[in-house]
């Protein structure tokens, strides 16, 4: 067994499979209550099981680095202002906007690019960022979403995200 | 007081037995081989680690519409930094605590936004039927499944820590203190004490309803 094993206690009790074993048998009823009442949705699981396509390993990962939801300071009196996001991978920038229209964003330092909205595993639609790196989508994300780039000859993936 | 200690047998084809679908301990071999292409381990992992990941969603009581999201958006993400995660044998803690960010992330913009229409989730219990409730179905199996209709019912009248932890420690199969920790945000310490302070609780209930 290695240090994670099923070992619940902390510190480690010491007698072989001690762990789950020592559970109360109430708590195992619950464990069964939640595995018949509040079970996984099956087409969740499915949609984990398929994004097993969404593992590329050419591509680059532009990491979250501020997200007005966190890192901002609420605007006093505005309700309805957008979210800010800004992704980075080395020197490149991606900064997006959220709002009711879609996104708008900017590739930094500008340039052109190939963008792919992703919803999830399946392809995306396709649009273009103009010689500023400027790009807009038509309409806001139904879920969580990941901007596929094509840029330079290489290909750079958001970090998925909820907007 | 092992394989004896199940309290009953009617569970035995439940989706999720506990500890069976995946060895947390083969969860970094798992890891590995999925990042080398091996869709099937990908698939293992999924089975294995997503009821952690649906506890923690569900443990913040997110509306089912938000919850599904979150839940997309954490194996999303896993799967886009599968190999980049530097400790391949923790990825439940991982996956717990992206979960657990989303989940906050979400709250966060609701409270800023609009009023939540969080949904009453005893109606549900109630009126709703799984898949897995066919299994129920006989007539022996009903006094049992009215038994855990009731604890459940009292379950989720537990104070908001009580039922966030428990909701997290009675995923399938049992996460490891440090996945509850991640998923929650509290000290791996605390988790002990807490969690026999909301089992007394949660008998007292049943005990008060004269359910058990």
């Amino acid at each position: 067994m290695n240090d994670r094993g099923n070992c619940r206690e902390n510190p480690c009790p010491d007698e072989p499979g001690g762990g789950p074993w020592d559970e109360d048998p109430l708590e195992q009823e619950l464990r069964q209550a939640a595995a018949v009442l509040d079970p996984v949705p099956d087409h969740l699981l499915q949609l984990a099981v398929d994004a097993y396509a969404l593992h590329d390993l050419d591509a680059r990962v532009a990491e979250l680095t501020f997200d007005s939801l966190v890192d901002a300071l609420p605007v006093r009196g505005a309700t309805d202002t957008p979210r800010m996001l800004t992704f980075q991978a080395g020197e490149l920038t991606v900064d997006v906007e959220v709002t009711g229209e879609g996104l708008t964003g900017q590739v930094l330092p500008p340039q052109p690019a190939r963008i792919e909205v992703l919803g999830g595993p399946q392809p995306g639609t396709s649009l273009t960022a103009d010689e500023l790196g400027r790009f807009l989508t038509g309409t806001p994300p139904a879920g969580p979403f990941a901007l596929r780039l094509h840029t330079g000859g290489e290909v750079v993936v958001t970090e998925w995200l909820r907007a | 007081m092992r394989a004896g200690t199940l309290p009953s047998a009617a569970y035995h084809d439940m989706p999720y037995p506990r500890g069976e679908v995946v060895d947390r301990a083969d969860v970094g071999a798992l890891v590995r081989s999925a990042v080398d292409g091996d869709a099937a381990a990908w698939k293992a992992l999924v089975e294995g680690l997503s009821p952690l990941v649906w506890s923690v969603v569900r443990a913040h009581r997110l509306s089912d519409a938000d919850g599904h999201e979150v839940y997309q958006t954490v194996w999303f993400r896993f799967a886009q930094h599968l190999g980049r995660i530097r400790e391949p044998d923790k990825v439940g803690s991982w996956l717990a605590s992206t979960a657990r960010n989303e989940c906050l992330k979400t709250l966060r913009s609701l409270s800023r936004l609009t009023v939540t229409d969080d949904p009453q989730l005893l109606d549900r219990v109630s009126e709703e039927g799984t898949p897995e409730q066919s299994l129920l179905d006989s007539e022996e199996a009903a006094a049992q499944s009215e038994r855990i209709r009731r604890l459940w019912q009292e379950f989720e009248k537990l104070g908001d820590r009580c039922r966030q932890l428990l909701r997290v420690l009675i995923a399938s199969p049992p996460p490891s203190y440090q996945e509850v920790s991640a998923a929650l945000g509290i000290a791996v310490g605390s988790i002990g004490p807490l969690r026999q302070r909301c089992l007394r609780r949660l008998r007292a209930r049943l005990d008060a309803r004269g359910a058990t």
